[in-house]
């Protein structure tokens, strides 16, 4: 130690400017502290003395933002069509710094230049320890003479940063290692699949879904796939659940101490008539006898120390906080030094923790301050050393209150919940488990065994702070063995099965801490990026189901009989990571592997690409303009798009012969408005629509064929495309359009009355809807309820199927159309002369219950059937014919039947329309 | 002492009485050298292989009496010993969609650890599994077996009988019961009352775990083609 001396100048950075600035305030003391402007405004530098180990320092500390680097592909396989996505694997990368973060770069190195010291404070995590690196990256090629450190600290807090800079470290090359490691595999990966599938689907379809994103990007991401992989698994397992009936005995004893209600042992029969039998048996000889009184103590023990996983997952369950959002208020008071840092996967407190210093800090709150001060009276007995979760990141201890706040003024109320939190979390963890006294009372009735247990809470302990849990006690009367009496009931009792619930946010979070997927720091992102693309989206229980979208991408790649939607694959490189970080291997031994084995996958996953082509095909309607040699064909001017207000809206023909008006701005704008499939002829007139605006709106002149509209309409009609021609729109639902995805988008479909009678009294909530009254299978927002979550009921012979005519009430045999239109779509029509009843057979199926049978050539088709459930429609059925006046990025013009009103089917489905 | 006679001596004191043709067969089968003992347990072994409505002597004690499937009776005890073998075993503590899950995953692959149900968060009632869990290992099992007349019935597991399990019992397996009741038509299976013997008839078995998942998804309810049935 050169003990005074020279003063020496330190450069200090921090990852964030807030951070910067809470250590230069905290170091300083506040005193002496000078701020000036960096290169880049928000960077600002601070500087004062401070004194380390006896040396006299010039501190100056300023800050990046984050990553200072970026990893990209060179210039030349940056752009999308530059190379084959498959190149990606090993086209050259480098890490640079980009456009934005120069200005900062700049500041690092005049500062480097004038100083002997370089100290690092960035965040202690991987990711911290690579930004690190890229800071002295920087820093070394301004100043080759630098001496580097490392602070390492875990909360914002006078005593540990003053610790912290006092006993200085060394920086970890393999934590930067695995960060770049997983960089450069997440890179790679993201990009080839990203290229390779949007360029594969985003102009072969209309993905409505994200209308209003001109230059759709269909992203793939190596995390954020399997996390979207659970969430479409979950769905699935919902949609294929069967509801089947089980029977449980119950029995209750009522007496003057109370009631008893007992069990039965063997929980539930799903055979009637072995619980019948059972029962019988029972009711003949009703005499209970006790067998057996067991009385124990029960504890229920506090949460282990607060990690950032629990974190998220308690916020999400208790405050309805999106785990995104819940580590943004964290950080945010993280920065304000209230709690520790709040990225840590280690929920067992070191032995060096002083947590009775962290409890003393809250006695004087308002609300838990009295809990606090009873905790650390000895003599309340309240205390205990936490329990050890059995995780360390050997970085940062768990998360805890650093500060007392009594609430801040600038808190909003997420800042109070999540304190709240952490410091009702901190002391229940500290508590000693609540204690209670269970009774359980085993009785036998004709050999069947029955069992009571009621609870008394005798101490309530770490319950008393932590409000979110409970644990409720129930009193049952006294019962001594080889007791006799007669229950008061016994009963026979069903219930029926029901599917599991969506994935919740907290659910999430658990699949994908239990199965590797990303890191504490990272899965709340990973969540976050599902819902920005429209892979899956969020209910207000904070339940996540996938779009159409999500569910398409994952049912291609499994088809594909890819497991890259499963979490197994990206297990296995989070596992790698973390072997380069612990030195266990080196970072070009995992990338050589991972890449090497990522690249064959992805190979062949293109090779077997028509299967996503086909999964989506089953959701979104395919694009009318993908072939060039449509782009010739420029329609008549009919109108100035709506939607783009940019382009004209012309009148054509696809490439199946139907009409359609589409904005010339496609693919930028998907603006279209199908016509009926019933029409022959269209000539746009010179003629105005009066009502139309934005106007002009030509009006066109349609001939329809006589066979395919009903004969109260005329076949030549004078028409406007801009929505207030009745008889168009009403033709449009008769006929459906060319469309495939034109179908009742927004009307839902209407059970039909031939599939609709199979009533369920069972009451329950349905799945789909969640409303009482009906169960999932009946439920008349779903179009099946029947799909198997992995075997399709594709294949189905259609030999024998009939229906009944709605005209004359004869049988009308199931065909095969083999028009040019509609090949191999399968439709009932009446054999009677003169009788001109005709069905498509997939219209039924829309409207349908369970009707499984498969009606185009498409083998995904029956999983269209269920697609319905979510509000949109029969959207996959294949050439739906009860298709409504609907722009393809609008609402559906009308949603009401013609024939009678109904606004929720349409009239090709309306069960008066025939009578 | 006669070979044929010692071995139906064997065989009858284990409840199997085989027909004269049977035994007839089997000792024209094998060897004469062959020391007894080991004769005996591989006829039984045999037997235990065979359709028992054509090895087995039908007399009114061995086999049920009539009317024995009949659920209008509240109570039948009879005593036996009738040897049965079974046609069907279905575990009726456990739904049969979750078994067809578990039938899907494990072809996937993906096999349970212990019973692990990963749906369930703990310490939230809100996100409780809302169906009842799963008893222990599975069963009581519902068994459907034939006596050696060719009768049929229901038998039921009221008390876990050994060797009674989805995974270990095959079909064709033989069954001796003795004094047992008939409660309802269906015949209550006890430890008491029902010894496995083992055995299976291979093509039963193979049909019936190869149909075993569709046959469960239809019991479940879930139908090919129901809306125009």
């Amino acid at each position: 130690m050169s003990g005074g001396g020279r003063a020496i100048t330190v450069l200090n950075v921090a990852e964030k400017p807030s951070v910067a600035k809470s250590v230069a305030t905290l170091l300083s003391r506040g005193q002496g502290i000078r701020v000036r402007e960096g290169r880049s405004r928000y960077n600002k530098i601070f500087e004062f003395d401070y004194s380390i180990r006896g040396q006299h320092c010039r501190m100056l500390v300023t800050s990046v933002t984050g990553h200072l680097m970026e990893l990209d592909f060179e210039d030349r396989f940056r752009k999308w069509h530059s190379c084959d996505p498959a190149d990606l694997y090993a086209a050259p990368v480098r890490k640079f710094v980009p456009q934005d973060k120069l200005d900062i770069k700049r500041t690092l190195e005049e500062e480097a230049r004038r100083c002997q010291w370089l100290v690092l404070w960035l965040d202690c995590d991987r990711e911290g320890e690579n930004i690190a690196f890229e800071v002295i990256n920087i820093c070394t090629v301004a100043n080759r003479n630098l001496t580097i450190k490392r602070a390492r600290f875990s909360a914002l807090i006078e005593r540990e940063i003053h610790d912290s800079v006092q006993n200085l470290i060394e920086p970890n090359q393999w934590f930067a290692d695995a960060v770049d490691a997983r960089q450069e595999i997440d890179l790679r990966i993201g990009a080839s699949f990203t290229r390779f599938q949007t360029m594969l689907l985003r102009d072969a379809f209309v993905i409505d879904s994200a209308a209003d994103d001109r230059n759709l990007v269909l992203s793939y991401g190596p995390c954020q796939f399997p996390t979207l992989g659970f969430v479409v698994e979950r769905f699935w397992e919902i949609q294929s659940h069967e509801p089947e009936e089980f029977w449980t005995i119950n029995c209750s004893h009522k007496s003057e101490e109370g009631i008893a209600t007992f069990n039965w042992a063997r929980g539930h029969l799903f055979d009637y008539t072995c619980a019948v039998i059972i029962y019988e048996m029972c009711v003949e000889e009703p005499s209970a006898t006790v067998t057996r009184v067991r009385q124990q103590e029960k504890f229920k023990y506090p949460p282990h120390p607060l990690s950032t996983i629990e974190l998220e997952k308690r916020a999400s369950r208790y405050f309805r906080m999106s785990s995104e959002h819940t580590m943004k208020v964290a950080e945010e008071l993280y920065q304000a030094g209230f709690i520790s840092y709040p990225r840590t996967e280690t929920d067992n407190f070191s032995a060096r923790t002083d947590l009775h210093a962290i409890a003393q800090e809250q006695q004087g709150h308002p609300v838990w301050g009295s809990y606090a001060q009873r905790l650390l009276d000895p003599s309340s007995g309240l205390w205990r050393n936490p329990s050890n979760g059995g995780h360390d990141d050997k970085a940062h201890p768990p998360i805890h209150p650093t500060k007392f706040s009594g609430g801040e003024t600038n808190w909003s109320q997420d800042h109070h919940r999540l304190y709240e939190l952490v410091v009702r979390h901190f002391l229940a963890c500290v508590s000693q488990p609540a204690i209670g006294a269970e009774t359980t009372v085993e009785i036998d009735i004709a050999g069947e065994q029955f069992a009571a247990t009621g609870r008394v809470i005798i101490a309530k302990n770490y319950l008393d702070v932590y409000r979110f849990e409970s644990w409720g006690g129930s009193v049952i009367p006294t019962y001594v063995p080889g007791q006799q009496f007669i229950p008061t009931t016994l009963t026979l009792d069903s219930g029926v099965t029901r599917p599991p619930p969506l994935l919740s946010e907290a659910d999430l979070l658990n699949c994908m801490d239990k199965a590797g997927i990303g890191t504490d720091a990272t899965m709340h992102d990973h969540i976050k990026k599902l819902l920005d693309r429209f892979y899956a989206t969020k209910d207000q229980n904070m339940r996540l189901s996938p779009t159409n979208l999500g569910e398409a991408l994952v049912m291609g790649y499994d088809d594909m009989g890819y497991k890259l939607w499963k979490p197994n694959l990206r297990s296995m490189m989070e596992f790698d990571m973390r072997a380069v970080s612990e030195g266990a291997k080196t970072k070009a031994e995992v990338l050589e592997t991972c890449l090497q084995q990522m690249k064959a996958c992805f190979l062949d996953a293109r090779s077997n690409k028509q299967k996503l082509m086909e999964a989506m095909a089953v959701f979104f309607e395919r694009a009318a303009r993908t072939a060039r040699d449509e782009q010739h064909v420029v329609g008549e001017f009919v109108r100035l798009c709506g939607l783009c207000h940019q382009s004209n809206m012309v009148l054509k023909r696809n490439r199946d012969g139907n009409f359609m008006v589409g904005c010339l701005g496609f693919p930028q704008c998907r603006n279209v408005v199908w016509l009926p499939g019933s029409v022959s002829e269209a000539v746009v007139t010179a003629n105005i629509c009066n009502s139309c605006s934005p106007g002009p709106v030509y009006m066109i002149q349609f001939k329809f064929r006589r066979l395919e509209i009903p004969p109260n309409y005329s076949v030549d009609h004078l028409g406007c495309i801009g929505g207030c021609d009745d008889t168009l729109q009403q033709l449009t639902e008769i006929c459906g359009t060319g469309s495939r995805m034109s179908a009742a988008r927004g009307g839902g479909p209407t059970p039909l009355s031939s599939s609709a009678q199979r009533s369920n009294s069972r009451q329950q909530a349905c799945s789909n809807c969640r409303q009482l009254g009906h169960s999932s299978t009946d439920c008349p927002s779903v179009i099946s309820g029947t799909r198997n979550s992995r075997s399709r009921r594709a294949d189905q012979q259609d030999g024998g199927l009939s229906i009944s005519c709605n005209t004359c009430g004869a049988s009308c045999p199931l065909r095969t159309a083999n028009t040019s239109n509609n090949k191999g779509r399968k439709f009932y029509s009446c054999q009677s002369e003169g009788c001109n009843f005709f069905v498509w057979e997939d219209s039924l199926q829309n409207g349908g219950g369970r009707h499984g049978a498969n009606g185009g050539a498409s083998n995904s088709g029956t999983r269209s059937n269920s697609l319905g459930g979510r509000g949109r429609g029969g959207r996959g059925a294949n050439n739906a014919a009860n298709g409504t006046f609907v722009s393809a990025t609008g609402d559906p013009v009308t949603g009401r039947c013609y024939v009678c009103g109904d606004p929720s089917h349409f009239a090709n489905v309306c069960p008066n329309r025939f009578t | 002492m006669d070979l044929a006679a010692a071995v139906a001596t064997h065989l009858t004191s284990r409840s199997l009485s085989p027909t004269p043709q049977w035994l007839a067969h089997f000792t024209s089968s094998v060897r004469s050298n062959t020391p007894l003992p080991a004769l005996q347990k591989t006829a039984e072994f045999r037997l235990l292989g065979t359709d028992i409505t054509t090895s087995l002597q039908a007399t009114p004690q061995s086999t049920f009496p009539a009317g024995i499937s009949e659920s209008a009776v509240p109570e039948l005890r009879i005593p036996g010993p009738v040897p049965v073998q079974v046609l069907d075993l279905e575990d009726i503590g456990r739904s049969r969609w979750s078994q067809v899950e578990a039938i899907e995953m494990d072809e996937r692959g993906e096999t349970r650890k212990g019973h692990e149900v990963i749906r369930v968060v703990p310490d939230e009632e809100d996100n409780s599994d809302p169906n009842p869990p799963a008893t222990n290992a599975g069963g009581p099992h519902k068994l459907l077996v034939q006596d050696a007349k060719g009768n049929k019935a229901y038998a039921f597991e009221l008390e876990d009988v050994k060797d009674i399990d989805i995974s270990s019992l095959s079909i064709g397996a033989k069954i001796v019961l003795r004094d047992f009741t008939v409660a309802r038509g269906v015949i209550m299976l006890t430890p008491r009352s029902a010894l496995v013997l083992g055995g299976k008839i291979e093509a039963w078995d193979k049909k019936w775990k190869d149909d075993r998942k569709k046959v469960l998804k239809e019991k479940a309810g879930w139908r090919e083609e129901n809306a125009f049935s």
